[in-house]
């Protein structure tokens, strides 16, 4: 089943922990493709301001910057978790999770040129007061300055949590202290109700204000499903990666990739929970400020995609992740995780997307070209912040447990 | 070879009409959860298959150490659940799709209007999971009974307080009375005794 462990892993215990760490020195090349392929993207980009109108561009980079902010903060969300609920298991990966959530630090850079240009992208900038009513009873919340000043508010509190859980961790390598513990657990409750709101308010203003007329009470917490849901495939990813490359021997095993496997699962049910429970009243009630989402999407094209996203980001996984033996399978959940996070895309696609696309489908170059962009920049500074410190806790009180790992 | 392992107290008094009453196996006591873990990863190993241990309290890893394997209580749910799918599905599909379709504030009447019938698809798949899971394992458990041949073991009452019983059935192929006996003595159990019917 394990194709990986290798016969001769080490044993590695909580009083006699192995020094290991990333070793960059090796990845030359990998570094180096990175930012090849982000130096392509970015030129694609820059052609393509002459080549389509300015619009497409802009659309084309908030889905990049969609699906990677989510992915990053579904990373945030896991260390937050980890410490608000004294998790034991996920010792053995957190320096991944920690190392992932430092992604909020840079994602943020991405958004920039929809910071200037927003009104191409977000039209109810262009409305004045007056002339729309829907408008009008949102000014409080929609209006430029204050939706600039809310994203210069969310990041920073965001990225400061992942810094201060991050930094505490590597603090109690030194000596063991269990005080950054205990530290880091009273940043992670601060930061649940931060984390929460803040992502929220992210939805709403870079995703939801797509269509101003639109409402639906379910928006932030469908965004941090899918947030969720794609932060732990891209954990498990990464986890199996780097123990295919010789990393982590003796320390991560198949019972921590089946606990992974049973939070993808969840996560797979929690989407499905909220995405019908916000689709399900709307279709039912059938009120026009809350259908103009779902007609857009179910039309012209759209309505394959659609489709494709119930079936693909449900039921498949859903029976894919069913059976507890292939959970342990590394193999096979690596495959489970690159479907999920295809399937992510797919979803931010047909939020984003249509937005700019209502008469149909059109894909266009620079929207693979945004998830290159952004996703080989923060993978590259994913891999220089993995290389600070040791690779996994080596002295968290809660170590022992998490190594002797059982489902 | 001798039997003098066995305790003397094996005759039940219930049973003092038969001429011979039916052995229903052999149980041991031990004193603690370290001692039984132990003492079941051996009888494991000796390849018996119909045995079972008591204790006060749930012991973590004990399906392990008493090699129990997968449970088959996940199988029954699944085809239970998949049951309540598909009466759910006919259920309301049958009628208001084909017998006597309803057009109800405008929506179609074909599969589109599948939304509306989730809830009760849903629901319907939920509970009989429940049922199939809570059923199934009593089955498996042959649950409800009205005696155990191990009640007719006095001091088999202490395994609700403070004591851990092994027993190992005389159905299980490798039972035979002498040398199970001795095997639970060798495994460190306690006041060994003959368990009748």
């Amino acid at each position: 089943m394990s194709a990986v462990a290798t016969p001769h892993a080490p044993t590695v215990s909580a009083r006699n922990p192995r020094l290991e760490s990333f070793q960059t020195s090796n990845l030359g090349p990998v570094f180096f493709g990175l930012m090849v392929a982000a130096a392509l993207s970015a030129v694609a980009f820059i052609a393509g301001i002459f080549i389509w109108p300015l619009k497409q561009v802009l659309f084309s980079l908030l889905f990049g910057f969609s699906f990677c902010f989510t992915v990053s903060a579904g990373f945030l969300f896991w260390n937050i978790v980890h410490y608000a609920t004294d998790a034991e298991w996920s010792v053995v990966v957190r320096r991944i999770i920690e190392a992932g959530a430092q992604s909020l630090r840079y994602v943020w850079v991405f958004f920039i040129p929809l910071l200037i240009f927003a009104p191409e992208v977000y039209a109810w900038m262009d409305i004045g007061p007056g002339k729309d009513v829907l408008l009008d009873g949102k000014r409080a919340m929609m209006n430029r300055p204050f939706w600039t000043i809310r994203f210069f508010i969310i990041f920073p509190l965001l990225a400061l949590i992942a810094w201060k859980l991050r930094k505490n961790s590597q603090v109690q390598d030194i000596d063991g202290d269990p005080r950054p513990t205990i530290s880091s657990r009273k940043w992670a409750f601060a930061g649940l109700p931060i984390f929460a709101i803040g992502l929220t308010f992210g939805a709403i203003d870079w995703l939801k204000s797509l269509d101003h007329t639109w409402s639906s009470t379910m928006w932030g917490v469908y965004i941090f499903a899918g947030s969720a849901w794609s932060g732990m495939a891209a954990l498990l990813l990464i986890t199996i990666t780097l123990k295919s490359h010789g990393y982590l021997q003796g320390v991560v095993n198949e019972e921590h990739y089946h606990i992974m496997g049973k939070l993808i699962l969840a996560f797979t049910v929690f989407w499905a929970y909220i995405g019908f429970g916000q689709y399900f009243l709307i279709w039912y009630a059938n009120i026009p400020e809350e259908t103009s989402y779902f007609i857009r999407r179910n039309a012209e094209g759209w309505n394959i995609l659609s489709t494709a996203l119930v079936v693909g980001h449900f039921f498949i996984p859903f029976v894919l992740l069913l059976w507890q033996q292939l959970k342990r399978n590394p193999n096979y959940m690596r495959f489970i995780c690159i479907y999920v996070l295809c399937i992510h895309a797919l979803d931010h696609y047909i939020i984003v997307l249509p937005g700019l696309h209502w008469a149909g489908v059109s894909f266009n170059l620079l929207d693979l070209a945004s998830v290159v962009l952004i996703g080989s920049t923060l993978a590259f500074f994913f891999l220089k912040n993995l290389a600070k410190g040791n690779l996994y806790p080596l002295r968290d009180p809660r170590l022992a447990n998490s190594l002797a790992l059982k489902n | 070879m001798s039997a003098s392992v066995l305790s003397p107290s094996a005759t039940p008094e219930l049973h003092t009409s038969r001429e011979t009453p039916r052995v229903y196996g052999i149980a041991a006591e031990f004193s603690s959860t370290a001692d039984i873990y132990h003492a079941a990863e051996q009888v494991r190993d000796a390849g018996f298959k119909r045995w079972d241990v008591h204790s006060p309290f749930p012991i973590h890893g004990m399906d392990d150490a008493m090699g129990l394997g997968r449970s088959r209580v996940s199988l029954i749910a699944l085809c239970a659940a998949l049951t309540g799918t598909t009466i759910g599905f006919v259920l309301e599909t049958y009628p208001s799709i084909i017998e006597y379709p309803l057009v109800v504030h405008g929506k179609p009447v074909n599969l589109f209007t599948i939304p509306a019938f989730f809830p009760v698809i849903f629901e319907l798949t939920i509970l009989c999971c429940a049922f199939g899971s809570v059923f199934g394992m009593l089955a498996l458990n042959r649950l409800p009974r009205w005696n155990h041949p191990l009640f007719n073991w006095d001091r088999f009452a202490r395994v609700t307080d403070d004591l851990f019983v092994l027993a190992i059935e005389a159905d299980d192929p490798k039972f035979q009375e002498t040398r199970t006996a001795e095997l639970l003595q060798k495994v460190g159990g306690k006041n060994i005794t003959l368990i009748y019917e």
